[in-house]
């Protein structure tokens, strides 16, 4: 079966960031891993003082291979109503992130709540973040080998070959071909012709 | 294991404590090592994943119109919230968000808006059990009990209905709806009353929950705390209002907020948006009463009505294509955010152009929230760390997804 995942597929596109209409959900930024944290260090003091996401995804077959992404948010950091908050500037900042030895700099000295963040996309795409605290998998176990969010990781672990899925039993108790018969090619022109606003006459013998 | 809070370690005058997996106040599976001195916290840490899934991966390996049925399962307390953003970030890539019919978006609000009361109900619940006070659970588990009944008459399930679908809604409300729905916007002010006068000036709880877990804006904002935890702090910062979808911009509501940004201001600005909520949920049910189209006319995205499939051949090659290959996105990426009764709940979507996902990554706000616990423990009793992670209220299913 080929499978969908495969993005050499001919027409699916490589880098779908490339190619993206303009949506105007958000301001975006696409930068290099070594100017990545400068980068952030300069949004923040700019105003977007709200690290809200960051996520990672790999396009396998790419080079760089992963996307690392930064969602930020200026948020107020006094007390206002809804008009100081009004609509609040959206940055979105892709990093691309080579394939052998992907790392990166921690954000978590620019904010804490990069702390979970980073270690998620760790533990899923195994991508490193120097300068980390505390850099260890948070949702596999420890001890855990691979890297479940990558594209070459099979969607049902490393042991799918091992238990390989049983195969669809055969509905044999249909002759093949047989056309609507009985009740259920009754119920059928029913149907029909009530859709065409006709009735059909009660059959004989029918009480209930 | 057995015994739910056990003694790790002892080393001078502190002793590490470990709180869960399965410790009742939890509120799900989280486990918590606490480092304490006598009574005081010294330090705090988590361990979550207990829950996981992989939501995320399976979702990249169905079809789009099939992805939302696993997504509604990652914060199951508030499934249609989570099916919502999906479907709107999957429209926006589309290209289609302009052209939902106005009755879909109003089902939306409703539907979105009935989970954000079931949800804080939950929350109200088993936070009143935390602190003792049992008896809130029944009364607010009669008001989801209601809730779940009107979820189910239309969507067909209590909690995973899969309502939502992109272009949409499946299938109109049923016939009594909006009898049962009515019945709820009277029944519902007489509960909220009872539950204030039960809870708000309560001096067991106001003891428990004033200055636990203070929380500053400029905190608030570098931990990523969004909903009821940021607007407790006094930041007005609603995604409803400053980013509205689904037609929120229609609808008048306040944005409830406190200052003081402890565990008893989480607990009023809950309590006053379940009011705003029910103040939506009436502007709704004004617009339910014109009939209107539910689904958008658009043959390669919406299923063909059951009842033209059997006349039409053009119906039947649609509604064989969706089923069994679904429909195909143009490539892009976007990221969609709501309000979800935690906070801001948001997917950013990549699609490479195929009939499946490329990569659907959540933004969790029970994680986030969560995590500022490591923040607020330090230097606390230990008996308010049950207090603190009750006022964040996280669901797990969205934290480990």
């Amino acid at each position: 079966m080929p499978s969908s995942q495969n993005p050499s597929i001919a027409g699916l596109a490589l880098d779908p960031t490339g190619v993206r209409p303009d949506l105007g959900d958000a301001e975006i930024h696409r930068v290099a891993p070594a100017e990545i944290h400068a980068t952030l260090t300069a949004l923040r003091a700019g105003g977007c003082t709200m690290l809200l996401d960051i996520g990672g995804v790999d396009y396998l077959g790419r080079e760089p291979r992963y996307d690392v992404v930064y969602h930020l948010l200026a948020m107020p950091t006094a007390a206002g109503g809804i008009e100081t908050v009004g609509r609040p500037r959206r940055v979105r900042v892709l990093v691309g992130v080579p394939g052998a030895e992907p790392a990166l700099p921690s954000a978590v000295d620019l904010w804490p709540s990069a702390n979970w963040a980073e270690r998620e996309i760790f533990d899923l795409f195994g991508i490193s973040f120097t300068g980390h605290p505390d850099l260890k998998r948070i949702q596999m176990p420890e001890g855990w080998t691979g890297h479940p969010l990558r594209k070459d990781y099979p969607l049902r672990g490393p042991a799918a070959e091992a238990t390989p899925r049983p195969a669809f039993a055969l509905k044999s108790n249909v002759p093949a071909g047989a056309p609507p018969a009985g009740k259920v090619a009754e119920a059928l022109q029913r149907q029909i012709a009530r859709a065409r606003g006709q009735e059909l006459p009660k059959p004989a013998g029918d009480e209930a | 294991m057995s015994v739910a809070l056990e003694v790790v370690e002892r080393s001078g005058n502190t002793m590490t404590l470990s709180m869960g997996p399965q410790h009742p106040s939890t509120h799900g599976v989280l486990q918590v090592k606490v480092e304490v001195a006598g009574e005081i916290v010294e330090r705090a840490e988590m361990e979550i994943g207990y829950l996981h899934t992989g939501i995320e991966k399976s979702a990249e390996n169905l079809f789009w119109t099939q992805a939302s049925t696993v997504i509604e399962r990652m914060d199951y307390l508030n499934p249609l919230g989570n099916a919502l953003c999906y479907v709107l970030a999957v429209e926006q890539l589309l290209g289609i968000t302009d052209r939902i019919p106005e009755r879909a978006q109003s089902v939306r609000v409703l539907m979105s808006e009935l989970s954000r009361i079931a949800s804080h109900c939950v929350w109200l619940g088993t936070g009143g059990i935390d602190l003792g006070a049992i008896s809130t659970f029944f009364y607010t588990f009669d008001i989801r009990e209601d809730i779940l009944a009107l979820i189910e008459a239309s969507g067909g399930a209590r909690m995973h209905p899969n309502y939502l679908r992109v272009g949409g809604i499946n299938g109109d409300l049923p016939d009594g709806f909006l009898a049962k729905l009515d019945a709820l916007i009277v029944k519902f002010p007489q509960r909220m009353r009872e539950l204030r006068t039960l809870l708000q000036n309560n001096p067991i709880l106001r003891d428990r929950m004033i200055d636990v877990g203070a929380i500053s804006p400029a905190d608030a904002a570098g931990w990523s705390l969004t909903g009821p935890v940021l607007r407790a702090t006094g930041v007005a910062y609603d995604v409803r209002r400053a980013f509205p979808y689904s037609g929120y911009e229609k609808y008048e509501f306040d944005v409830p907020t406190r200052t003081e940004g402890d565990a008893y201001a989480r607990f009023l600005v809950r309590l006053e948006e379940m009011d705003e909520s029910m103040r939506i949920i009436a502007q709704v049910r004004q617009e339910l009463e014109r009939p209107g189209p539910i689904m958008i006319d658009d043959p390669k995205v919406a299923q063909p009505p059951k009842e033209t499939i059997a006349l039409s051949m053009e119906a039947l090659i649609h509604h064989f294509k969706i089923v069994s290959e679904s429909f195909r996105v143009p490539p892009g990426d976007v990221y969609q955010a709501i309000e979800s009764p935690r906070g801001e709940l948001a997917y950013y979507v990549v699609s490479n152009g195929d009939n499946r996902p490329y990569r659907v990554r959540t933004r969790p706000p029970s994680m986030y929230n969560l995590q500022s616990l490591l923040l607020m423990a330090p230097g606390n009793l230990i008996a308010d760390i049950v207090v603190m992670i009750g006022s964040l209220d996280p669901v797990f299913g969205e934290v480990d997804r």
